[in-house]
């Protein structure tokens, strides 16, 4: 749960929304064709997960917000600049609306999706 | 926007092209490489909002670049090798967004191009139709009113004129036109391109890498910037000043009509050595500037705005100032917190007392607008947009606005409800029926429901002289409104209220509330007050500042 200090009281956000927010952020991000679930094993790394907690892992520190994010990339993108748009996405978005700090977001690229293979 | 002047009125009959070869494509790379390099920071004062992609001119001018050095030394006469080695360059140099959609694009282009040796009008207008299907795939959710839009546009111009031309460069100059025309359109597709009073910059990008090949096809310069001309309605002012730069403290606008045609490239160059911010509009023969200045140089720009034509209205702002205060509706206007989950309510308020009435009766947001100043449907969104919930109730309390509040409700995902409401008191009366923790369809219906118990008059001067419902109006006269119809004009204000009163059935009512106007002070309101007391003393009155221009009294009968 992170906390916002409010004058009339707290206001408590659970990972699921704060995941809601980082795995919506990251679906806009061009380049992204899905998010991932971070248990699987590798080999199925690239089933799709529906619900955003499965790709995304939230943890606190310092009061700060560290995302980490699963991701499936399409194959043909230059993956470093995908990668930074979606973690500069994720973050202004987060901070946008919940008014936290997020100190690191993580992707991790758990596949790439193959449309055209050239 | 406005092609450089030396384009103008140039009819330059170029011979047929029917195909080119990998060498000629090269040649028409570069020109859009120097096109996009002169045009790098037009691109990148397309600018909306802090996030990833701040300098898309950068960023897609060094994409560019990285596709063009894999070519630049080559002698490959196919165009299909061409194509694959620049894309192969596009994608190990994307940067940002705008980059890697970039170089899908060109991936898309070559694949199209496959081995073959020349590229005729049939086959580019392929490896546009592939670079838009490549484009596409690399998104979940596709948002329009971007440069996917425009790789959209351009390849469906390209196969409709294709089926006209089987020259090259026809097609090519119908592309950039069409590149155009979508770049132009994007604010329409995508709000806060409209809310930014810019158009997309990818999109843009996208647009001068093809017109770069045009021009010098053309054989016109490539060495001097295009210029940027918006609508006036399209810029929004307000967004400049949330970024005022160290020592830029005036915002000066001006608005003139030019002597003649205007040189807009030559007086753009002037004002950038004045300012910063620099943005011009144009809309029916008028020219609207704007600019931040330093304190000392405030007065610049009107001087030199009055070398170009007649200076029609000076605005000028102090921006240090400014920036302390909080946005410009909200005037430091308490509304009410929401929880994720709750029900919000948007009010359109004509005035300050009344905005303040609705916050403190549970509005999240207040909207100013009312009779003759109606907020734009892009105000009406924007002020729920940031709500953290996505249950929204609209008060539009006029009816020219219920139109505004129903298209914003059609442009979220958002739950939104609109309400009927005609006028402030129908809105008030609605406002006391929400709990921000009940359910969404059975408050908009009990909110439904309160706009018919409550009786509502509107007293203003008449402006012309006329005559409606069989009253005869005269310029000038104190005019009343029960429930929106015009029921009597009279020569006093303490009639027009009796009149209301009696024709509301006031005797079988409870309470009466008075709004008043801006242009009424306190002790007439008092004197007025008391006449009304003495004459229905069994019913409760209530009197509020309104602050609501051009009606003296808004009055309410419940």
């Amino acid at each position: 749960m992170a906390e916002l200090n409010k004058s009339l009281g707290n206001i408590y956000m659970s990972h699921y929304a704060l995941a809601t927010i980082a795995s919506e952020s990251a679906l806009e991000s061009y380049g992204v064709v899905g998010i991932s679930g971070k248990n699987v094993v590798n080999g199925i790394a690239k089933v799709l997960v529906k619900d955003p907690t499965l790709g995304v892992n939230i943890e606190f520190e310092n009061e700060n917000l560290i995302i980490d994010i699963f991701v499936i990339i399409e194959y043909g993108t230059r993956v470093q600049s995908v990668a930074n748009s979606v973690s500069e996405n994720i973050k202004y978005q987060v901070e946008k609306s919940t008014g936290l700090t997020v100190s690191q977001v993580n992707v991790h690229v758990r596949g790439l999706r193959i449309s055209y293979t050239d | 926007m406005a092609e450089n002047p030396q384009d103008q009125n140039q009819d330059i009959h170029f011979q047929v092209i029917h195909s080119i070869d990998g060498q000629e494509f090269k040649s028409l790379v570069q020109a859009s490489l120097t096109w996009l390099r002169t045009n790098q920071q037009m691109i990148n004062s397309l600018n909306v909002f802090p996030v990833p992609d701040g300098d898309t001119g950068t960023n897609m001018l060094l994409t560019m670049q990285s596709a063009y050095n894999e070519i630049a030394e080559s002698d490959e006469t196919r165009i299909g090798r061409i194509a694959h080695d620049l894309a192969q360059g596009a994608l190990l140099g994307a940067r940002g967004n705008s980059g890697v959609i970039l170089s899908q694009i060109w991936r898309g282009f070559a694949r199209a191009m496959d081995n073959l040796e020349t590229m005729d009008a049939d086959l580019f207008v392929k490896g546009l139709v592939e670079a838009k299907n490549t484009a596409y795939k690399g998104v979940v959710r596709p948002v329009e009113g971007t440069i996917l839009t425009v790789a959209k546009d351009m390849a469906a111009a390209a196969e409709e004129a294709a089926f006209e031309s089987n020259d090259l460069m026809k097609v090519l100059e119908t592309v950039v036109e069409a590149a155009n025309e979508s770049v132009r359109r994007t604010p329409e597709l995508l709000p806060i391109l409209k809310q930014a009073g810019v158009v997309d910059s990818g999109g843009k990008g996208l647009y001068i890498i093809l017109e770069g090949m045009l021009r010098s096809s053309k054989g016109f310069s490539l060495e001097t910037p295009l210029v940027m001309v918006q609508p006036i309605e399209g810029m929004k002012l307000q967004n400049v000043k949330e970024s005022v730069e160290e020592g830029q403290d005036y915002e000066v606008v001006v608005d003139f009509k030019p002597e003649g045609n205007l040189d807009l490239h030559n007086f753009y160059e002037g004002l950038t050595e004045i300012g910063t911010s620099i943005q011009v509009g144009e809309g029916e023969g008028m020219y609207r500037m704007h600019i931040h200045v330093e304190t000392d140089r405030r007065y610049d720009p009107i001087d030199y705005t009055m070398k170009f034509g007649t200076i029609t209205k000076v605005a000028m702002e102090n921006l240090i100032e400014q920036t302390g205060g909080i946005g410009a509706d909200g005037k430091g206007l308490e509304v009410a917190e929401i929880q994720p989950g709750q029900i919000a309510v948007v009010a359109i308020s004509p005035g300050d007392g009344i905005s303040r009435i609705f916050a403190s009766l549970g509005a999240a947001a207040v909207v100013q607008g009312g009779q003759t100043m109606n907020p734009s449907t892009e105000e009406i969104l924007r002020s729920f947009e940031n709500l953290p919930t996505d249950k929204i109730i609209i008060l539009p309390n006029n009816k020219n606005i219920i139109l505004a509040a129903q298209s914003a409700a059609s442009m979220t995902v958002k739950s939104v409800r609109v309400i009927r409401s005609k006028n402030v008191p129908q809105g008030l009366s609605a406002i006391l029926r929400l709990d921000p923790d009940g359910d969404l369809d059975s408050i908009e219906k009990q909110m439904d429901e309160s706009l018919t118990d409550i009786e509502t008059g509107e007293i203003t001067t008449a402006t012309r002289t006329v005559q409606i419902n069989n009253v005869d109006v005269k310029e000038g006269e104190v005019i009343v409104l029960h429930n929106g119809q015009l029921i009597e004009s009279t020569t006093n204000l303490e009639d027009a209220c009796f009149e209301f009163l009696s024709c509301a059935g006031t005797t079988e009512r409870e309470r009466i509330t008075i709004f008043y106007g801006a242009n009424i002070d306190r002790p007439k309101v008092n004197e007025i007050a008391d006449l009304i007391r003495s004459k229905y003393p069994k019913q409760e009155l209530e009197i509020h500042e309104g602050g609501q221009p051009f009606y003296q009294f808004i009055i309410s009968v419940e």
